[in-house]
């Protein structure tokens, strides 16, 4: 099965290295879709199904907390995983994040093998052949 | 207790600059920024602000070999065809990193939130302000922490 994942971050180059940390934690054969905050990451999810988002809190426009919310307010959105990605990892914004609905919560810096093992346990594994033949990327840690 | 936000800053860039950038780094002595030997003028630099127990921001000032470098080690792409964009949304996010990283492990009252990065240039900079210099193999960057309010 090939899934469509919704990446959400501000910063184009974390929006990369979050392709490829997919990518290195099998994950190549994705549908990737980008926004660069939660307002946009609306618009892309009225025209395209995903089934996972990951995304950032500190974004212009719409914060990460806010678009969670968005996301848990709307019926058809609802039962999507969100997995935020963030450099701000203390407890209480970890806990209000997962209060409001996320499904895991990942600090930078990670390594991809801490990105696979939180995504695993969310959507399971990736069709691993899948991965390996879409995937032109030689990326390792 | 800049003292010990900047200890934990240091301690986050190691962890950052190896995790993500794949580049250990030594943390050099503090100098004045004019004396650090960075060519201003050559150099990309990048601003954070920060609120909570106390407010300030942390720059990073850093050649721009280095930040090539360091934008090919996290895109994994050649070093000739990076643009600005990719160049200083590197930069940035490296800050962002650093910054997040430490100030979750710093003991505090009121929890901090982090600004959005903003590019800055030589004229923002306050040259005899005192800078912790961070060393990779061939090149060097700094790092300043202000303190704006301290609540």
């Amino acid at each position: 099965m090939s899934y469509s994942i919704l990446i959400v971050d501000d910063s184009m180059p974390m929006r990369t290295v979050l392709k490829r940390s997919l990518a290195a934690a099998g994950y190549g054969g994705a549908r990737i879709l980008e926004a660069s905050n939660g307002k946009e990451a609306l618009t892309v999810m009225e025209g395209d199904w995903v089934d996972l988002i990951m995304t950032d809190y500190n974004m212009p426009e719409m914060n990460g907390f806010s678009f969670l919310k968005k996301v848990k307010n709307e019926a058809l959105f609802k039962d999507i995983p969100v997995v935020v990605v963030s450099t701000e990892g203390n407890d209480s914004k970890i806990k209000e994040f997962m209060d409001a609905g996320a499904a895991g919560y990942v600090t930078k810096p990670f390594t991809p093998e801490a990105l696979r093992d939180l995504i695993v346990s969310i959507i399971g594994e990736a069709d691993y052949e899948e991965s390996i033949d879409d995937s032109d990327d030689e990326f390792d840690f | 207790m800049k003292k010990v936000l900047m200890t934990a800053m240091t301690n986050s860039i190691s962890e950052v600059m190896e995790t993500m950038f794949f580049m250990p780094v030594e943390i050099g002595p503090e100098m004045m920024l004019n004396d650090a030997d960075i060519d201003l003028n050559n150099a990309l630099a990048c601003r954070l602000n920060f609120t909570g127990d106390i407010c300030g921001n942390i720059d990073v000032i850093s050649p721009e070999p280095l930040v090539a470098e360091l934008t090919s080690n996290f895109l994994g792409e050649t070093k000739a065809g990076l643009t600005w964009e990719q160049q200083f949304g590197t930069l940035s996010e490296m800050l962002n990193m650093v910054c997040g990283n430490a100030l979750k492990n710093v003991k505090c009252q009121q929890p901090y939130r982090l600004g959005i990065p903003e590019e800055i240039t030589s004229s923002d900079l306050n040259g005899t302000a005192e800078c912790t210099l961070i060393k990779t193999m061939d090149s060097t960057m700094a790092m300043l922490l202000s303190i704006l309010v301290s609540q």
